[in-house]
């Protein structure tokens, strides 16, 4: 693949790219950071990504390696400092939307709440949409510790839904 | 046959095989409890989609953009000439990132002063200031410039020897060459300063064409709309100077030269 063609490739997964990174670090300074970063790491590493893999499963794992890195790197665990209000930031105009809006926030604070593993693996999954294979080897793990921190991230974001699991 | 946990969101994410799923979308339509769980995990995805996917219609930042269209470039130059890629001295982490975001909004914030080489020359002054005001905002495009090995020396061709030829120093740029400044050295041949796509160089012109004396891969940080000048500009200008003979051409005196054809000695 030349040079401007891997390129052409990443740019059209900068869209997905922001989107995992928002997932990763609830926070949209520190995604586009991320990106950032993850960019121009991917550049520097091109030669380590084999033709014909998956080319987005490839800069995904620089990505979650880079974050993984930075919230060690900050001495902060597991543990996102999500304030009681936030997400409940709601618009009071609502009526049909008033319980969609509700939701989101919810589903916000709950997704901040989550240990970072957990909520890596239900980002990967839930949102990107890979399949377990491949979002375990993006993480680096084997797939049954993957669909356990995928089990235990969904049951509390159900509960924080309003569902029983 | 009951049907765990497990399996429930297996089959919600697509993950079972065709005879465990069948089975399982049996059990399921059987069992109210099943089907509320179901419902529950279809729900819980549509949500979380809900929440990110909006991000997917947002404008990509023009940074992340640029550092692509810069790293296109710069391989196409190195291709070209062979010569190592700049490679920018970038720290590839995430606090160098953030840093870099950082110090680009600092650059935004006072955009309006225009930073001026502490030479005192005056006309190299005022060319590189000029420079810096041509930057401001300026884009980078990804055409490859050509220069060829010939002789003693590398020679420009292609897009470079034509940017050479025809661009004034004091036009706005055309494509990703850039013309410094343009001067006279000893001797009386003509020289100019250009910086494109990955590589800035000093280049005089003799009977056959621009002789490039210098070349150095030049470091191009994009900071948002704001590029500063690289150091290897800087050494190109003190370069310059210390050729020239007199002051840097101004713009009348740059179109006489192009008028013709950038034959100095020999006039």
């Amino acid at each position: 693949m030349s040079n401007a063609t891997f390129c052409n490739e990443l740019t059209a997964l900068l869209p997905r790219l922001r989107r995992f990174a928002r997932g990763l670090t609830r926070d949209a300074a520190d995604a586009d950071d991320l990106c950032q970063s993850t960019l121009e790491r991917a550049l520097k590493a091109r030669q380590q990504w084999e033709e014909g893999t998956r080319l987005d499963a490839w800069i995904y794992r620089i990505m979650r390696n880079q974050w993984f890195d930075e919230i060690r790197s900050r001495g902060r665990r597991a543990h996102t400092f999500v304030h009681e209000d936030e997400g409940m930031t709601v618009g009071t105009a609502g009526d049909i939307d008033a319980e969609n809006r509700v939701e989101l926030g919810n589903v916000d604070r709950a997704l901040s709440r989550l240990p970072d593993e957990q909520r890596e693996a239900v980002v990967l999954v839930l949102v990107e949409g890979f399949a377990y294979k491949e979002a375990a080897e993006i993480i680096g793990i084997p797939q049954g510790t993957l669909t356990s921190r995928l089990g235990r991230g969904r049951e509390a974001l159900l509960k924080a839904l309003g569902e029983t699991a | 046959m009951s049907v765990t946990r497990e399996e429930l969101t297996a089959f919600a994410d697509g993950e079972l095989s065709p005879e465990d799923a069948a089975r399982v979308e049996a059990a399921i339509a059987m069992d109210a409890e099943l089907s509320r769980q179901l419902i529950a995990e279809r729900r819980l995805r549509a949500a979380l989609k809900r929440q990110l996917d909006p991000i997917l219609d947002e404008p990509v930042p023009d940074a992340l953009h640029g550092l692509l269209a810069q790293a296109a470039a710069q391989e196409v130059d190195k291709e070209a000439t062979g010569a190592p890629s700049g490679e920018p001295a970038q720290l590839l982490d995430f606090a160098a990132a953030r840093q870099r975001r950082k110090l680009a909004e600092k650059q935004a914030a006072k955009k309006a002063r225009v930073p001026m080489f502490s030479n005192p020359r005056l006309g190299f002054a005022l060319a590189a200031s000029l420079v810096l005001g041509l930057m401001l905002g300026t884009q980078f495009h990804s055409e490859g410039l050509v220069i060829a090995p010939s002789g003693g020396g590398l020679r420009a061709t292609g897009k470079l020897a034509s940017g050479l030829d025809e661009q004034l120093a004091s036009a706005n740029p055309s494509g990703n060459l850039r013309i410094l400044t343009s001067f006279r050295r000893q001797g009386g041949d003509f020289c100019r300063v250009f910086d494109g796509g990955g590589i800035a160089g000093l280049a005089c012109k003799d009977r056959n064409g621009w002789v490039l004396e210098r070349t150095i891969a030049s470091r191009k940080v994009a900071t948002g709309e704001y590029r500063q000048a690289g150091s290897a500009e800087a050494d190109l200008m003190a370069v310059a100077q210390d050729m020239a003979r007199g002051d840097p051409l101004d713009p009348d005196q740059e179109r006489a030269a192009k008028a013709a054809g950038w034959l100095g000695s020999t006039k």
